[in-house]
């Protein structure tokens, strides 16, 4: 009996020093918030904070406002200048204290926990989303309209790129842009082709830098250094990239294609740029020296034996550890011109905020050219500002030493990654995605996909 | 069942000071749950939108009529208005409860202390002192054992005491009490305490004789109190999210927004779309290759593992390690196996190619599979990671089957003149068959709910559903619409899907087993 009662106690004990419970960083955070609270009980009212308002009592006697924050880190060093940048914000945003959450580091697993978060309430007051998941979640109404809140406060949608922020100001009731304000985009990114110096020079082959360079960089001369490194043998490849919508999207979109009609309210993939671009794809894999379609290319690149790898800005990170020479050129001018995706997210904020102009303070404080180069000098991400501060402080995080690769990949007539407006972009990738690798890999001839693609893309814009 | 009065003697209204109070208070009761109902319905001051709302009304409204009931039961001094009263105050004490720990922050704090719990590591080293110093005390005698033992029970004491101290107890209770003291977390914990009294009023003696209760009904209050924790927790976390699935699935919920009665569209839609039931033919072909692929190795490898060799501890660990590494980095070290330019199976094959074609006049090309972009492979991919995590498990089944199986049945066998193989045949694998029946049941519901290996090994150059759909399963294709397509209707109505497919499975498995003989009725 005795022992019952003192593991009893005990029990209780560590539920009582739960309530002190707090991480050391966490602790200084609120501390030096909340101005003179002790660290543990400060820190502990830090997450009691809720989306919902359920602020806590000590902070709402000192009115401070406590919000909770949340974005996608690719890895724990991103996390870490995420949580740095919170602490310095918390310093800054007079009357608010911050808490810092590092969502999931997978796609998936982000928005599981955001949904479930969101049916049940509990979600953080500003959210990160993928720039395809805009209108899913403006159309449901969980994300709040920004719009009067930002032109009260001097909020100028020209600093940022106009791809982002004409879906970011969509008005689905009226179809018209610029009416609404869903938020403000954290980065933008593109696609640059990552070069094994060694491989090219080995090979002999012209140096896609200075074609770039002569104005001489086109899908020909990728061929032909692709297929030169290539003829290298034992295992050394030309060209490699990933299978997913953006990679593949890149040959429809500089051949004068698109995956959807001019107003995005119909599928494309049957227009003749789509077509010829998709015929200049089968034709690459059918013949050319390339990594298989659906293999991964970034282990290849990384051992060295891929000459030349398709990648977004993401990828400089990992690249950054190989002990070969390397740099990045622009993609390849297509029949139609110069190409490239223009790739982003948004830091959103919860309707069922209890602090609205609080939150869109924090929004607008998140997405300062400051705030953006901390971000972007881990090598990647590259600032949503056009600003040419913001710009000049990319060019400086080397290597590469050629990052104007990416900010041309971004000037030079790039699609904008978007959310669908009129119907479902994850159904509609999906068909996309399995028929377009069909095409690639053979299984199904250009005339058929032709035929048929648009038709069975078909229920994504009814939903 | 006796339906013995435990007491004849007439109750008055005045044999208990209590029941006037209770009345009352299951007349408050009652009235609270009616204006929460009110307040849902009408989404005034508690605001909950959606399919959640309509669970909420149904749930308040169902204690609403009961707390309500009970207050003339209870009057009546009927046994039914005890029951209805402790029921409801068991759950109200519970939810309470919890509520008062939620506003004092006490979920969230349990979190933190797995960050904070490293600082009084030291402290439990000086427990562990203590223990071993006990441990000593156990092995001498004499002044010196009881000295010991009294320096083992302190050092303990004061590591426990440390350890709490350093992990934040003081502030920790400073932090609950101040939280305590707000009426936020006050009044949930007050109605904790009175609805906790009423409780133990209730399960008590005391009112046995005024309710005229008989034995066999206070069997059913005890018996109900003693499963409370284990029902409660079943009700919550089992059986109400499948009884809520189940009503998703007849709407259109989208996890966000009100749902919309469908009643069975999202079935019979089902029948209809193509990657529903490409995804069931994936499943159904993955499972005929993983079951047997899991089992019959998993069978032969227990049999060996079963004698007596030097160094069989040790093989049975090792075979029993994929079954207790991660899926996650098993599949990502499978992943890196099967890359079909830079993987090691490739390479692989190189080398054995070359081997191959140091024969005299041989030139062969070696075959480079693409394991997980082809259509053709990327299933059997999935196959063989599936196997690889699952026969360490099935192994062991079987090695604890094997060692049930009575060893003079093997000696009357070998005195029959009957070999290694007869014995397995005719011995081993009959005995064995309720392990084997019991392996492949669970080996096939695994097997049908695969997600993992495909989400993992697919990514990030692939969707999950794999190079032309050929990995899509029934439960990657519910995440998909769950989580990426708001469809949380259509995903429950595929859960339910998949569940009633693997429930006839293993129906007609089961009774095909019966009829043999393998299992009995």
């Amino acid at each position: 009996m005795r022992k019952r009662w003192f593991l009893l106690l005990v029990v209780f004990a560590m539920v009582m020093a739960a309530c002190g419970g707090d991480d050391d960083t966490g602790g200084e955070t609120t501390t030096t918030a909340a101005g003179g609270e002790t660290t543990t009980t400060a820190a502990a009212e830090t997450t009691t904070t809720a989306a919902s308002g359920e602020t806590t009592t000590t902070a709402e006697a000192m009115d401070e406002v406590t919000l909770r924050w949340r974005t996608r880190p690719d890895n724990d060093e991103e996390a870490g200048v995420y949580q740095a940048i919170s602490d310095t914000l918390t310093g800054q945003l007079e009357g608010i204290t911050l808490a810092y959450e590092p969502g999931g580091q997978e796609t998936a697993g982000y928005q599981q926990n955001l949904l479930t978060e969101l049916a049940a309430g509990t979600a953080p007051d500003v959210f990160w989303l993928p720039g395809t998941d805009i209108a899913d979640f403006a159309t449901r109404g969980v994300i709040l309209d920004l719009r009067s809140l930002a032109d009260a406060s001097g909020h100028n949608d020209a600093d940022f790129y106009p791809g982002p922020m004409f879906h970011l100001t969509f008005n689905p009731e009226t179809g018209n842009t610029g009416e609404t304000l869903w938020g403000l985009p954290r980065d933008v990114s593109a696609f640059g082709l990552y070069l094994n110096l060694d491989l090219i020079a080995e090979a002999g082959v012209d140096d896609p830098r200075e074609l770039a360079a002569a104005g001489n960089w086109n899908w020909d001369t990728f061929r032909e250094v692709a297929d030169g490194i290539g003829a290298l043998g034992g295992g050394i490849v030309g060209y490699g990239q990933s299978s997913w919508w953006g990679p593949y999207g890149y040959w429809l979109n500089a051949a004068g294609g698109g995956f959807f009609n001019e107003d995005r309210t119909a599928c494309g993939l049957d227009s003749d740029g789509s077509i010829a671009g998709m015929t200049a794809l089968q034709e690459l894999y059918a013949g050319g020296s390339v990594v298989p379609w659906g293999e991964d290319a970034e282990a290849p690149f990384r051992a060295g034996t891929l000459g030349m790898f398709q990648n977004g800005r993401w990828a400089t990170p990992g690249i950054r550890t190989v002990d070969f020479n390397w740099d990045v050129v622009k993609l390849p001018e297509g029949p139609a011109g110069p190409s490239n995706w223009l790739f982003w997210g948004a830091y959103v904020v919860n309707a069922s905020s209890e602090h609205p102009e609080e939150a869109w303070q924090l929004v607008q404080a998140l997405t300062t050219a400051e705030v953006q180069a901390q971000v972007a000098e881990l090598g990647a991400n590259i600032p949503s500002r056009v600003s040419q501060e913001a710009l000049d402080a990319f060019l400086t995080f080397t290597p590469p030493d050629n990052n104007q690769a990416f900010l041309d990949g971004l000037a030079e007539n790039p699609a904008t990654e978007g959310p669908l407006w009129a119907g479902s972009w994850p159904e509609y990738v999906s068909v996309m995605d399995a028929e377009i690798g069909n095409v690639v890999t053979g299984a199904t001839s250009i005339d058929d996909f032709a035929a048929n693609i648009c038709s069975l893309t078909a229920p994504a814009f009814s939903s | 069942m006796t339906t013995e009065v435990l007491a004849s003697r007439p109750a008055t209204r005045g044999d208990a000071w209590w029941l006037t109070p209770l009345v009352i208070w299951q007349a408050v009761y009652a009235a609270a749950a009616a204006l929460a109902t009110g307040l849902v319905v009408a989404r005034t001051g508690i605001v909950i939108t959606g399919t959640p709302r309509l669970v909420a009304i149904g749930i308040l409204g169902l204690i609403t009529l009961f707390a309500a009931l009970s207050v003339p039961w209870i009057i009546r001094r009927n046994h039914r208005g005890r029951l209805a009263a402790f029921l409801l105050n068991l759950v109200l004490a519970v939810g309470a409860g919890f509520l008062t720990l939620q506003e004092t922050n006490v979920f969230n704090g349990l979190d933190a202390l797995g960050g904070t719990f490293g600082r009084g590591i030291p402290f439990l080293a000086l427990m562990a002192v203590g223990w071993l110093i006990a441990g000593w005390a156990g092995k001498v005698t004499g002044p010196t054992a009881r000295a010991l033992r009294l320096a083992a029970r302190w050092l303990v004491i004061i590591g426990l005491a440390l350890l709490l101290i350093r992990v934040g107890l003081l502030p920790g209770v400073w932090t609950f009490l101040t939280r305590l003291v707000q009426p936020a977390a006050l009044t949930p914990a007050a109605v904790a305490v009175v609805a906790s009294l009423w409780t133990r009023i209730l399960l008590s003696d005391e009112p046995n004789p005024i309710f005229r209760s008989t034995k066999a009904q206070l069997e059913i209050m005890d018996g109900l109190f003693f499963v409370s924790p284990n029902v409660l927790g079943f009700l919550a976390f089992l059986a109400g999210p499948l009884a809520f699935s189940l009503f998703v699935s007849f709407t259109d919920w989208d996890g966000l927004s009100e749902a919309a009665w469908v009643g069975i569209s999202n079935y019979t839609d089902l029948v209809t779309d193509p990657f529903f039931l490409k995804s069931l033919r994936n499943i159904l072909y993955f499972g005929v290759l993983a079951v047997p692929l899991s089992v019959l190795p998993a069978l032969g490898l227990a049999a060996l593992l079963n004698t007596k060799m030097p160094g069989m501890k040790f093989f049975r660990a090792l075979y029993f390690l994929p079954a207790v590494a991660g899926v996650v980095g098993v599949a990502l070290i499978w992943k890196q196996l099967y890359n079909a330019t830079v993987g090691y199976i490739n390479y692989g094959l190189v080398r054995l190619w070359d081997l191959i074609n140091l024969l005299p006049g041989l030139d062969l090309a070696p075959p480079q599979p693409q394991w997980l972009s082809s259509p053709s492979t990327a299933m059997l991919s999935m196959v063989i990671v599936f196997s690889f995590s699952t026969i360490g498990l099935n192994t062991v089944l079987f090695l604890a089957g094997l060692q049930s199986v009575p060893g003079d049945l093997y000696e009357a066998a070998e005195l029959d003149g009957a070999g290694p193989w007869a014995k397995f045949r005719r011995i081993t694998i009959p005995m064995l068959a309720p392990t084997t029946v019991f392996v492949v049941i669970t080996t096939t519901i695994l097997a049908l709910q695969l997600f993992s290996e495909p989400f993992i090994l697919n990514a990030p150059q692939l969707s999950p559903n794999g190079p032309g759909n050929a990995t899509l399963t029934p439960v990657i294709y519910l995440y998909q619409n769950a989580f990426e397509r708001f469809n949380q209707g259509y995903a429950s109505a595929i859960g339910w899907a998949l569940f009633l497919l693997i429930f006839a499975i293993t129906i007609v498995y089961f009774r095909t087993q019966r009829d043999r003989g393998v299992l009995s009725t």
